[in-house]
């Protein structure tokens, strides 16, 4: 039977490289496998004030299918003897694939325009996601991206950690300087937890990048 | 004294020897009852029986019958002529050895005479008989270009003995290749006198089925003709056929569509036509004999690169059914376990959904026993299935693969003796070493960079790129001693020999592993100065030479990269962009601004915004010099490229200029 050899213009979407142009958005280098990020996720409640230091590395973006994913690492975790490492998949709100309406994890509409909101980028789109979900909305020349974060399984710890990943975020980021912020959503835990993060450069001076190829 | 004694066993062996001698003795006899009590013996006794088929094989049976049939022919002696054609036609009914041993026989042009007998039992005889050897590759090649031959051709299908009709159809589904045999045929009203078959007995309807799939297979015209006949009628016959009571008539009529779906897919724009294909080719997956295997293969041919059918087969529960026939332990047939491998493939090629699916089955352990299969199909379809549920992101990064009783058995197929496992294999491994910067790599650990090193040197340009692939892939987010560990089998002068490979798609593969190898920790883009900076050299000089653009865009990534570096690094860059002296028309960063690749105007523009990064001393520098090139100015004119990206950065470069003063 004869194997398909894949040209270097990969037929699997999902890539760190070009995914090709079927997509509802554009290509934004700094959403890209490879990329990292670095901040921290403001974990405070009425008792205390705490902040986790927190690293993103993106390991997959499939423009097509709207999708990416990658690892969240979080420092100075009080339960954990360790670096908690987590494995999140992302839904791209593109208009086609994903709108701004989560319509799972117990999120409501409510809850979506209280948390899109926050973000001073999406006050443009409010009105008109109030009104039809946004669903004429082109987000192909807007320079944000915006994005729900949902950790699906524990890579370095168990489950019996004392940590939860019920919940998931909803993520804004600028294509521009590639900063990120999000917030986490869990009806079990406290509101508007802040994630912001920045693009990491390793001791670089400059933007360093690295790809890999599905077959 | 010695006695002689007989166990049951050998005299029942001798007595069956002796009856299988004698029937040879009856064969050959003068008497014609007798030598036709013996054919219909040796008939009745091979029918759907190999086993005996292969002993009177042996025994030179084939060649006797024939003779009895050359001798009936000549004294026209009816009743011998049927029973040695359909002796003959038993040999040949799917065992390829017979068919070899009829057509070695010298029988064949007498057996095409029997269909001019006028006796009606003869020519079915001959017609039966013929049908069988026309299922083998073996049969004789049909030159429908010879004008007798077409008329021969269409003289059997204008027969009203469905037997005579049925041979015409299978002559054309077995003997036509080529799209000029297509377009001959047709242009002859080949499909008008199939079509009326339709209509006809079962082995008619069937024998149309086969050869409309062979006359229609990747020819738009064809299926535009067949479409167009009566207005769609006998496409909605065909399509209607898919519901019938007998399964190889649903296969074949599924088969037929699926031709003409991936000749022509505007003709099925009806979603639940398409879903029906998918349902009932998933439901002859359990039918056990040859139909089960044809609908395996049909299946993958279905859905092959069609998300949306994809899709339908997912939603249909094709995963499931396909697993559970997979698992219920019993032997599989090789043609069927490469078909329901291939359909896994497929459905798992672009859809992440299915690829949990199927992984969450525990289908990996049986996937790695059929690594070992003999048939070198079968191990080549496990590997294409192990490679596209390696594209699930989510399960490399849970180490999914990377145990060792799965990692070791694809190593080992490296060397498989087969060049369709290899390429298959490294295709699987390509993805599978994809292990996230995780330190442990179980595949370095099997000596897999030097294999794979190895193979980057062979003669076959799909290998070493493919080779190049997995490399690649290796190096990303690897940490030094990975890269070290590579670097050291290579050296500069290996990689050297690797950017400059006279194949483009090998040159960028070596160029985006390079662009791996110095990302990372600054101290990686070392390598690239190693002996005197020949590996950077070499980068600089393919980018002069007008590449293509896949391979401009890793090679601007490498000097990206590298300008992501000190302040030594990005000078380095910059000789590169602008060695002394050169002519203006060699300045390929121009060049690259301009390409329609929006990716390669990206990766410019980045190296751009990594030379005048502000953090480093001699960016304003750098800025001069850029815009004494003409670069500046050049991104000045493309403030809105069309890209979004692009835009955005040269909108960084440009604000970074007008910080270093420059209007």
């Amino acid at each position: 039977m004869p194997v398909r050899v894949v040209e270097s213009n990969a037929p699997a979407q999902v890539s760190g490289s070009d995914p090709g142009n079927r997509s509802p958005l554009p290509r934004s280098s700094l959403l890209a496998a490879g990329q990292a990020f670095s901040g921290t996720q403001n974990v405070s409640n009425q008792q205390k004030e705490e902040a986790w230091r927190v690293n993103v590395q993106i390991q997959g973006v499939d423009l097509e299918h709207g999708y990416l994913c990658g690892t969240m690492e979080a420092l100075n975790v009080p339960m954990a003897d360790t670096p908690v490492i987590t494995f999140w998949e992302g839904e791209i709100v593109d208009g086609k694939n994903y709108t701004f309406n989560t319509g799972k994890w117990e999120a409501t509409r409510e809850d979506d325009l209280r948390h899109w909101s926050k973000f001073p980028s999406f006050a443009p789109l409010q009105g008109q996601v109030e009104s039809d979900g946004g669903r004429q909305l082109d987000l192909s020349n807007y320079p944000y991206i915006f994005m729900r974060w949902k950790e699906q399984y524990f890579v370095n710890v168990g489950t019996d950690c004392g940590l939860t990943i019920a919940g998931f975020y909803y993520v804004c980021f600028s294509c521009s300087d590639g900063s990120i912020s999000g917030f986490y959503y869990d009806p079990n835990s406290s509101p508007f937890q802040k994630l912001e993060l920045k693009t990491v450069n390793e001791g670089r001076s400059g933007f360093s990048f690295s790809s890999y190829e599905l077959q | 004294m010695p006695t002689t004694t007989s166990s049951s066993s050998s005299s029942a062996a001798s007595s069956s020897g002796n009856r299988q001698a004698d029937v040879f003795s009856r064969l050959a006899s003068s008497d014609p009852e007798v030598k036709l009590k013996a054919l219909r013996e040796v008939k009745n006794q091979i029918i759907g029986n190999r086993t005996k088929k292969l002993s009177f094989l042996k025994l030179g049976a084939v060649p006797a019958i024939a003779s009895a049939l050359s001798d009936a022919d000549c004294s026209s002696n009816s009743s011998i002529l049927v029973q040695s054609a359909a002796a003959l036609g038993s040999f040949a009914c799917g065992f390829e050895a017979g068919v070899q041993a009829v057509l070695d026989a010298g029988v064949f042009p007498r057996l095409l005479r029997l269909l001019t007998s006028s006796d009606e039992k003869v020519v079915d005889a001959g017609a039966r008989s013929l049908r069988m050897i026309f299922q083998s590759n073996q049969a004789p090649k049909y030159d429908f270009l010879q004008e007798k031959n077409m008329e021969f051709l269409f003289s059997l299908l204008n027969s009203e003995n469905e037997n005579v009709s049925g041979l015409g159809a299978s002559i054309i589904a077995h003997a036509c290749g080529t799209s000029v045999e297509q377009q001959v045929l047709c242009d002859a009203g080949v499909l008008e006198k199939l079509v009326l078959l339709l209509d006809g007995s079962l082995s008619q309807r069937e024998a149309c089925l086969e050869s409309l799939a062979t006359v229609l297979k990747s020819n738009p015209e064809a299926v535009s003709r067949f479409v167009g006949l009566e207005a769609g009628r006998y496409m909605s016959s065909v399509t209607e056929l898919t519901k019938d009571r007998y399964p190889r008539t649903r296969l074949l009529s599924c088969l037929c569509l699926v031709v003409i779906y991936n000749t022509s897919p505007s003709y099925f724009l009806n979603m639940g036509t398409k879903s029906s294909l998918v349902t009932t080719l998933l439901e002859l997956l359990n039918d056990p004999g040859q139909s089960g295997d044809e609908a395996a293969l049909g299946l993958s041919s279905l859905i092959a690169e069609k998300e949306d059918l994809q899709k339908l087969a997912y939603e249909a529960n094709a995963i499931k059914n396909i697993v559970d026939i997979l698992k219920t332990g019993s032997e599989l047939n090789p043609k069927r376990l490469q078909g329901l491998f291939l359909s896994l493939a497929e459905l798992c090629s672009k859809l992440e959904d299915c690829r949990c699916s199927f992984l969450s089955l525990e289908m990996l352990d049986l996937l790695v026993n059929e690594l070992r299969h003999k048939n070198a199909d079968v191990r080549t379809a496990a590997c294409i299935c192990f490679r596209n549920a390696a594209r699930s992101i989510k399960n490399l990064s849970a180490g999914r693969f990377t145990t060792d009783h799965v990692m070791l058995p694809l190593v080992q197929l490296l060397h498989d003796p087969s060049s369709s496992v290899q390429v298959a294999v490294l295709g699987a491994l390509s993805n599978i070493v994809l292990d996230f910067s995780s330190p442990k790599s179980t595949f370095i650990e099997y000596g897999g960079i030097k294999q794979l090193i190895e193979l980057s040197k062979s003669m076959d340009p799909n290998t070493r790129c493919s080779s190049l692939r997995a490399l690649r892939n290796l190096m990303f987010l690897a940490d030094n001693n990975r890269k070290e560990l590579f670097y050291s089998e290579v050296k500069a002068q290996g990689f050297v020999a690797l950017i400059s490979d006279p194949e483009p798609s090998v040159q960028e593969q070596a160029l985006a592993l390079l662009r791996n190898l110095v990302d990372g920790c600054i101290n990686s883009i070392e390598f690239v100065f190693d002996e005197d900076g020949l590996i950077l050299d070499t980068v600089g000089r393919q980018l002069r030479k007008a590449p293509q653009a896949q391979m401009a865009i890793q090679g601007m990534y490498v000097l990206t990269n590298v300008a992501s570096g000190t302040e030594l690094h990005k000078e380095a860059v910059m000789q590169q962009l602008f060695p002394q002296p050169q002519a203006e028309s060699n300045n390929f960063m121009l060049k690259f601004l301009q390409s329609h690749e929006s990716q390669l105007r990206s990766a410019t523009v980045w190296t751009i915004i990594n030379l005048i990064s502000p953090s480093s001393p001699g960016a304003l520098d750098r800025h001069v010099k850029l815009r004494n090139e003409g670069i500046i100015p050049q991104l000045k004119n493309m403030v809105n490229d069309a890209c979004l990206d692009v835009k955005i950065r040269i909108r960084t470069v440009l604000s970074q200029s007008m910080s270093f003063g420059d209007n």
